[in-house]
């Protein structure tokens, strides 16, 4: 994911702000990290440069 | 939701485009695709919003002719072959996601448009659905869906997960429910999707002409099984 996608993203739990933080990124791009919710603290990966934004309980009944 | 699992098989996403939209099923696509342009031009510059991706044919197109997408899917295989399909396009301005459609990570009035095509047909709670996406948009939500007094009723039980099946009535109270305004509708296919991707492309072409020919008649409306829904916040 580009780092700009920071502007419009928020937690779809309860749509507060999340906080970009970055293991491996190439330039602009975000390669694997995690998207940490500024209010809940729920954590949402980035793998492979696509970011995981279904919450928690999605997350657990549907792998890959 | 049905097909949460099935999509999120790799072999699902890999045969997806092929499965579909070869042979007679590319009028199927095209169709869309034109469905979708329509709907939505002029296109440069808008901040659109697609709901169930999938593999990115629209995502990739969009953002082809100059939009920035957003494509959202449940499934990791499906917005990997989306990836693909965007890079070997050399397009920028998609950005891809895993999210839920029921509870998108986007705060309100966000995009131009807000689409899902192939997407209502899988879901077990349209109005939530539906609540969501004109949450998020401004202006334009789209989508399309399969007719209950339809051909499409007839195959659809050799599907592997079934499908929801919509009557007119029935998406105009969906729209109301939701405080969407219907700005216009379309409806095709006399002769189901599953139909045109059994035959060869050839013999689908043919059938496609009887199927717009009598679709332009006074009855047509009626008898199509597949509907697209343009509808204003």
């Amino acid at each position: 994911m580009q780092e700009e996608l920071m502007d419009i993203l928020c937690c779809p739990v309860d749509k507060h702000e999340l906080e970009l933080e970055v293991d491996d990124r190439e330039d602009d791009e975000i390669l694997t990290g995690r998207l940490v919710c500024t209010e809940c603290g729920e954590a949402y990966p980035i793998e492979d440069g696509i970011p995981n934004l279904l919450p928690p309980d999605m997350r657990d009944e549907a792998p890959a | 939701m049905k097909g949460q699992e099935w999509y999120q098989a790799d072999d699902v996403a890999e045969a997806y485009e092929d499965k579909r939209f070869s042979g007679g099923g590319r009028l199927i696509d095209d169709r869309e695709k034109r469905a979708v342009l329509d709907a939505i031009g002029p296109i440069e510059d808008k901040e659109i919003l697609e709901i169930a991706c999938g593999t990115g044919r629209f995502t990739a197109m969009l953002a082809a002719e100059g939009a920035n997408v957003v494509g959202l899917d449940i499934s990791t295989p499906m917005l990997q072959q989306g990836r693909q399909k965007a890079d070997e396009l050399g397009v920028s301005g998609v950005e891809l996601m895993r999210g839920d459609a029921g509870r998108l990570p986007f705060p309100d009035n966000h995009f131009d448009t807000v689409f899902a095509m192939r997407f209502f047909h899988l879901a077990d709670t349209p109005r939530d659905f539906l609540r969501e996406m004109r949450r998020v948009s401004r202006e334009q939500v789209f989508f399309d869906t399969f007719n209950r007094f339809s051909t499409r009723s007839l195959y659809n039980w050799m599907l592997p997960m079934g499908s929801r099946l919509y009557s007119g009535t029935e998406v105009k109270r969906l729209l109301r429910d939701t405080n969407l305004d219907l700005a216009g509708a379309e409806h095709d296919w006399i002769f189901p999707y599953g139909f045109y991707r059994q035959i060869p492309g050839g013999i689908a072409s043919a059938f496609r002409r009887l199927d717009t020919t009598i679709g332009s008649t006074v009855i047509g409306d009626r008898l199509a099984s597949v509907s697209y829904w343009d509808a204003r916040v």
